[in-house]
């Protein structure tokens, strides 16, 4: 796989968020999230620049009333 | 009516709701026949967290008294119903199917309940559910696992697992569950009843546990797509507790009864329709005879590929449901279930660039979706390759392969709760072995009504709803 999450990326994210892990969770972690994390990478998006999280909102309702 | 009024339990919600109003039977036989039919059914599957059989008579009583002096309170006088238990009543336990939450007391009653019992329903008590809502199996190490009305060694799929094996049973009517990752959907495939997820923004939210803010919808299961509609006229519609519900269009039961002749309806010809078991590509390939027949066409659709609108939608789920447990996760892990705990430390692992491009890639998402389907009403696809699989071989706990797990049996959840959009699941079919499958009908944003219309002539020619479990 060409994008793999690391349990040390997993140890300082954590530590950022003051949850503790087991030691053997970090790597765990980085195993369970990969597959996700590197097919979101793959899609290499391009979002428009302007476009923001309720842009969504605008897109859902563009059909209302017609 | 298909059931005798001598069986009340066996009647629909639509047909529970005439018989009380027409004073053919009263709140209280029916409250009694569903409390004894829980004694039966409960220690086989494991559907209700608690009943509330002392405040449901009384309540009863009450709703058969009202009804004496000419009082009808609403399209649902006098029916009992019972809740998914993350839909908090003022006063009443709403555990969350947790350890976390044991015992606690709703400060609040959610919208959606309070809308069902302003048209006049009431409690019967509390359905079981997976914690927090994080799980598609209804596997629960707290609460014991809820089991498969069909096949009691079977899973009822997740996280409403008490919603559907409750109404499978006919332990009551018609239930609320919620879905973020399929919840609603997957369990009334597994269960063989008909589910409605509702358009993201259709339904409040308000005072319903949350899991993720971006994905929740509240929706109702039952045995007949007539009695999601019933439930759905009473709770759709703006509410000012929940801002993604403003400017939401009011349920319109004349489009929800429309005839399906000239719908367009699509297949797609990718991901929902690979590597699917045989009984389950069969009831596909009838369905769409069925809609044909029904006057609607049928068409082939390229969707996006849905394996990347999965990936976002696990972002977007993970990080939130995380956010939202975190001050707990900080102070009391040991409270969690194995498979829990282990998918909101998941949560910890995305960045907030990761997180925040799932999120604003959402609308474009959809543009792409709805340029995909082109004109197109409903996509038709199954809820999942396959029959509900066995509760010991996907109890995974919170092993290595348990997110693998997850995602193998919510595959063709996901995507439609990142795109919002609303999905009626219909049962279209058995497998040899008898067990139940269901159908997703995949609507157009706000497309709500059209979904139900389809389902309501479907199974005014088809049998699949009408199959009823025998006591295991």
């Amino acid at each position: 796989m060409p994008y793999e999450v690391t349990a040390e990326r997993i140890r300082i994210m954590a530590a950022a968020a003051r949850v503790q892990l087991a030691d053997e969770s970090a790597a765990r972690i980085a195993h369970a999230v990969t597959p996700t994390v590197a097919r979101f990478a793959k899609e290499n998006l391009s979002i428009p620049f302007e476009t923001e999280p309720s842009t969504f909102t605008v897109v859902q309702r563009q059909d209302i009333g017609k | 009516m298909s059931a005798p009024l001598t069986d009340p339990a066996l009647l629909t919600l639509t047909e529970t709701a005439v018989a009380i109003r027409e004073r053919k039977l009263s709140s209280v036989e029916l409250t009694t026949a569903l409390l004894k039919r829980i004694d039966t059914w409960q220690p086989k599957i494991n559907a209700f967290v608690r009943t509330e059989a002392d405040d449901a008579l009384k309540a009863a009583r009450d709703a058969d008294a009202a009804l004496a002096r000419g009082e009808i309170k609403g399209s649902l006088h006098g029916v009992p119903l019972a809740h998914k238990d993350m839909y908090y009543s003022a006063g009443k336990i709403a555990g969350c199917g947790s350890k976390v939450r044991e015992g606690w007391i709703a400060p609040t009653t959610s919208t959606a309940v309070a809308r069902l019992e302003a048209a006049g329903s009431f409690r019967l008590g509390a359905l079981h559910m997976a914690e927090f809502a994080y799980g598609p199996t209804g596997h629960n190490p707290y609460l014991g696992h809820a089991r498969n009305p069909w096949d009691v060694t079977r899973i009822t799929g997740g996280s409403s697992s008490g919603s559907a094996a409750a109404v499978a049973a006919c332990l009551v009517a018609a239930a609320l569950g919620s879905d973020t990752g399929g919840s609603i959907r997957l369990p009334a495939h597994f269960c063989g009843v008909t589910g409605f997820k509702p358009t993201y923004g259709r339904v409040s939210r308000a005072n319903a546990m949350p899991l993720s803010f971006t994905l929740d919808t509240v929706g109702p299961l039952a045995r007949s797509v007539d009695d999601c509609a019933l439930i759905m006229e009473a709770i759709a519609g703006p509410d000012p507790l929940d801002a993604t519900t403003i400017g939401a269009p009011a349920w319109d039961m004349a489009v929800a009864s429309l005839s399906p002749r000239g719908l367009k309806i699509g297949v797609p010809t990718s991901f929902y329709v690979d590597d699917l078991e045989p009984d389950v590509a069969a009831a596909l390939d009838a369905t769409l005879k069925v809609c044909e027949q029904l006057g609607a066409s049928i068409v082939k659709v390229d969707l996006p590929d849905q394996t990347a609108v999965a990936a976002a939608a696990l972002i977007v789920l993970a990080v939130e449901a995380t956010t939202a447990h975190a001050p707990w996760l900080r102070q009391r892990p040991q409270d969690y279930g194995a498979q829990v705990r282990a998918r909101l430390e998941n949560g910890l692992a995305y960045s907030a660039v990761e997180y925040l491009e799932a999120l604003r890639w959402r609308g474009p998402a959809l543009a792409a979706h709805l340029e995909a389907i082109g004109d197109v009403d409903v996509v038709i696809a199954p809820a999942s390759r396959a029959v509900s699989p066995g509760i010991v071989e996907t109890d995974v706990g919170g092993g290595s392969n348990a997110e693998a797990t997850i995602i193998g049996i919510t595959r063709f959840m996901r995507p439609i709760n990142y795109l919002g959009v609303p999905t009626l699941v219909v049962p279209a079919g058995q497998s040899a072995g008898g067990m139940p499958i269901g159908l997703q009908l995949i609507g157009r944003p706000f497309g709500d009504e059209t979904l139900i219309a389809l389902g309501r002539a479907f199974q005014a020619v088809t049998d699949h709803h009408q199959r009823i479990p025998e006591l295991p």
